[in-house]
């Protein structure tokens, strides 16, 4: 069992991608969109093997902002997002 | 704060890895459906901070535990690519009926040199044959083809063991009496004639087939007979007949 204060780690990814990358001024008729961006960050990780052996993981990104002398170990996750689909549909 | 960080090969992590970036993938591809704007992985870089082991057999990582210093770094990076790509890069999966090195009575030394040269399953090493390629000396005379293959034809046997359905009595073409033994797998390898011992003696074995055996009887059977049938190297059963009924 992943520690619960992780989460799978597709779920990280898809929460960082959980958001709106379109920006619309209707007044000026401007609409933009994000097409590519790139996420850096440090998150911890819990691997664990489950029953059937596989491995599962499970990342947070930092839980404590407290600056302490133990430390967890940050890894770092990079991903990029590209856009599939414009925003007219093609 | 995680429990305590469990030992890992990076095989099994990457496998884990991509099982949790497809998951991420057809999450975004349902969103698709309703949003007009959405967004694919295109690329996941992992930099983790590890401590590897070596058993002597393989290498595994333990990923660094909060307050350890001195870890190692692996990077591993999934890029996306196209189906004709992954074609082109991947191997073929295994046939149905294919056996795997770990299903192979062979020492484990052996199996690691074999993995090495990237043979994982008897298909791999058919089609190294194919290719004329001598085992002996890309592996600096350690693996020896001739006695891998009769490793092999043992496991191949061993997933199609003969089985004794029934064993009678009968009279052949000139009314002489013999033992007919029915069942599966019996008599397969056409290169091979099989052995028969009745009582410890030996007997003439008159046809086979993979249904059906049939040895002559030179002397009269007993209340109890041992019956023994060697139907190839690897296959040796032995069958007690009683006059009358047939136990295997």
């Amino acid at each position: 069992m992943i520690d619960e204060a992780f989460m799978p780690f597709q779920q990280i990814l898809a929460e960082m991608l959980a958001f709106d990358g379109e920006f619309s001024d209707e007044e000026a008729g401007v609409r933009s969109y994000i097409t590519r961006y790139e996420i850096e960050s440090p998150v911890e990780l819990d691997i664990v093997k489950d029953e059937n052996g596989s491995l599962r993981i499970g990342t947070t990104p930092p839980l404590y902002y407290v600056d302490t002398s133990f430390r967890p170990s940050f890894h770092k996750l990079r991903f990029t997002a590209e856009i599939s689909r414009k925003a007219n549909g093609n | 704060m995680a429990t305590e960080n469990t030992a890992w090969q990076l095989e099994d992590f990457v496998d884990s890895l991509v099982v949790e970036l497809d998951k991420t993938r057809e999450t975004l591809a349902v969103k698709a459906i309703n949003k007009p704007l959405s967004y694919t992985v295109k690329e996941v870089a992992l930099d983790l901070n590890i401590f590897p082991s070596y058993d002597g057999d393989q290498i595994s990582f333990i990923t660094a535990q909060p307050g350890q210093e001195g870890a190692s770094k692996v990077s591993i990076q999934l890029g996306s690519i196209t189906d004709q790509q992954v074609r082109a890069t991947s191997k073929t999966p295994s046939a149905k009926g294919d056996i795997t090195i770990d299903e192979i009575d062979v020492d484990k030394s052996t199996k690691k040199k074999l993995r090495k040269l990237g043979v994982n399953s008897v298909d791999d090493l058919k089609e190294i044959e194919q290719k004329n390629v001598d085992l002996k000396k890309v592996s600096d005379n350690s693996i020896d083809y001739g006695a891998l293959a009769k490793q092999i034809q043992k496991s191949k046997r061993d997933q199609n063991p003969p089985r004794v359905q029934a064993v009678s009595l009968s009279l052949d073409e000139d009314e002489k009496p013999c033992l007919v033994i029915k069942g599966d797998n019996l008599a397969i390898d056409p290169g091979f004639n099989p052995v028969a011992v009745i009582n410890k003696k030996l007997a003439g074995v008159m046809s086979t087939s993979p249904k059906e055996v049939k040895i002559s009887l030179d002397s009269d059977l007993t209340d109890n007979n041992e019956v023994i049938l060697t139907f190839d190297p690897f296959a040796v059963m032995k069958v007690n007949v009683k006059t009358g009924t047939a136990v295997s």
